[in-house]
């Protein structure tokens, strides 16, 4: 007698189908989810170092530019004020197109 | 192979900086996720190479590299040290902001403990004189803040000019792979940059003349400049030949040398290396105020050029003051803080004399690929913006591509490799 085996499809109602694959996309989705934690948890070190800044910001006496009294002696010494002819000269930059340097 | 040819550099200029070992390298493809530039070839699964014509010099995909594979080829430490044990030399350490939150990962500590102390004192005990680069930033503000609002005056207040100035918006000129990106992709645009040199551009001319004058009295030839940055383009940009502004200075006064304003860079991890070379411990040195010191002196303005939106925080303030005549009342300018690719903020000034307002309307951009649709309105003319900071690395320098590397949590794997049935 030849062999025939047929295999017997698998006895699932609809619910149940739809139960399972939910029950795998579950699993399957929580690992990807797992995932983007690891990913965000890549920018935390740039977060730490960022509150690192703020934090030397915020715990400084001084907060503006233009009250940085050392800065304006620089000026009254060398370069008179900003955009002074002084100031151009060593502060100042011009550009260039870099797709003509051959 | 033929000969590689490589562009876009000018003479002397450093290029190549960044370079993928070939034989570590497993052709992932990481690193070209990271690459503002588009300037890695090789096909998935291939060795990758990158192409230093097109390259910005960022280090992004250094520090992203999941196997370690990209190296910073331009390595200072043995010049560095070689002028430190010179006794006839000042060798100057000019450090920016961003170090001084990263620099103890390399001796254990947690990312963004602030060291600025520790750090000084380290750098004493090696030999260095220390010249702090928020000083420069605070320099920066003032030439590109006041470049600001002489633009302002002139374009929105119809005020004539004797100054010769490019259109608005204004974008910073801070970042080195920026200015990079804006000369190479979008030469038309270079107008745009402010012409205020970089911190770094300042802090070089600062030292040889004010500070061999004023501070260390010494012989401009006789000082050498280490800047100290979180950043690998910060090599390439040192090497620019305009950056030669205290040489052309002191030619004028009789001397012949010539030099670079800052001689050579070391990176957040270059820095680390050199301390752990001459056996300095961060956690155990004397930590140093340096308050005696006038080119240590910064503000809270200065030391937040380190993260995205530091830079128009501080201008603003400065602008703020200088336009409305009064301070801001509230310093901490929220709207441009945080990690969304694209801020914006707007800003109403009372004029001083006249009592009008105006409307100054800001952007911040990081991570250089998003700046291309605000590039893109500049050319058809609808740009709102006044003033755009740009930053390449996301985050800011505080993630630039020389900071120390942050292990990835996957060290284990090499581990568990060992159950592999062939090894």
């Amino acid at each position: 007698m030849k062999y025939n085996y047929v295999e017997k499809a698998i006895q699932v109602t609809r619910r149940e189908f739809v139960a399972l694959i939910g029950i795998a996309a579950a699993i399957l989705w929580s690992g990807a989810y797992a995932v983007t934690d690891v990913v965000q948890d890549r920018n935390k070190y740039i977060k730490m170092r960022t509150m690192g800044l703020y934090k030397d910001d915020e715990k400084s006496t001084i907060r503006q530019s233009h009250h940085n009294k050392s800065l304006m002696d620089m000026y009254a010494k060398l370069a008179g004020k900003p955009l002074s002819p002084m100031a151009e000269e060593l502060f100042h930059t011009t550009y260039i197109d870099r797709t003509k340097l051959a | 192979m033929g000969e590689i040819i490589i562009k876009s550099y000018q003479e002397h200029e450093l290029n190549g900086i960044i370079q993928i070992d070939a034989n570590v390298c497993k052709g992932c493809d990481s690193c070209k996720s990271f690459c503002p530039a588009n300037a890695i070839d090789g096909a998935y699964g291939a060795v990758h190479h990158i192409d230093s014509t097109k390259c910005l010099q960022c280090g992004q995909c250094l520090v992203n590299c999941p196997f370690g594979s990209i190296k910073d080829t331009e390595d200072p430490l043995a010049e560095v040290i070689k002028k430190l044990d010179d006794p006839n030399i000042t060798v100057v350490a000019t450090i920016a902001p961003a170090v001084r939150v990263a620099l103890g990962e390399e001796f254990g500590m947690e990312p963004g403990t602030l060291v600025t102390k520790q750090m000084y004192g380290a750098l004493k005990k090696a030999g260095f004189k220390i010249m702090d680069v928020n000083f420069a930033a605070d320099n920066t503000i003032m030439e590109e803040g006041t470049e600001l609002i002489a633009k302002i005056e002139h374009y929105i207040l119809g005020i004539p000019s004797e100054h010769e100035m490019g259109p608005l918006p204004q974008f910073t000129s801070c970042c080195p792979a920026w200015v990079r990106y804006m000369e190479l992709y979008h030469p038309n645009l270079k107008d745009h940059l402010s012409s205020a040199k970089s911190p770094q551009g300042m802090a070089g001319p600062v030292v040889k003349i004010y500070g061999a004058t004023e501070i260390w009295h010494t012989e401009p030839e006789k000082i050498y400049v280490v800047g100290v940055y979180p950043c690998t383009a910060k090599k390439l940009e040192a090497s620019r030949p305009e950056f030669t502004a205290a040489a052309n200075y002191w030619k004028k006064k009789g001397h012949t040398a010539t030099y670079q304003d800052t001689d050579v860079v070391l990176t957040t991890r270059d820095l680390a290396r050199l301390l752990k070379q001459k056996e300095i411990d961060l956690r155990m040195v004397e930590p140093a105020t340096e308050q005696d010191n006038p080119m240590a002196e910064y503000t809270g303005a200065g030391t937040i050029f380190g993260v995205t939106g530091g830079v128009m925080e501080a201008a603003l303030r400065t602008a703020y003051f200088v336009i409305t005549g009064e301070e801001l009342a509230n310093l901490n300018l929220t709207p441009v803080r945080g990690l969304a690719t694209v801020k914006e903020a707007e800003v109403s000034m009372k004029l001083k004399e006249t009592e009008k307002e105006i409307v100054l309307k800001v952007a911040v951009v990081h991570g250089t690929k998003n700046i291309e649709p605000l590039l893109k309105q500049i050319e058809n003319g609808t740009s709102p913006y006044h003033f755009v900071e740009v930053m390449n690395c996301p985050g800011g320098c505080v993630n630039g591509g020389g900071q120390p590397i942050n292990p990835m949590g996957t060290s284990w794997l090499g581990t568990a490799k060992a159950i592999l049935p062939w090894s």
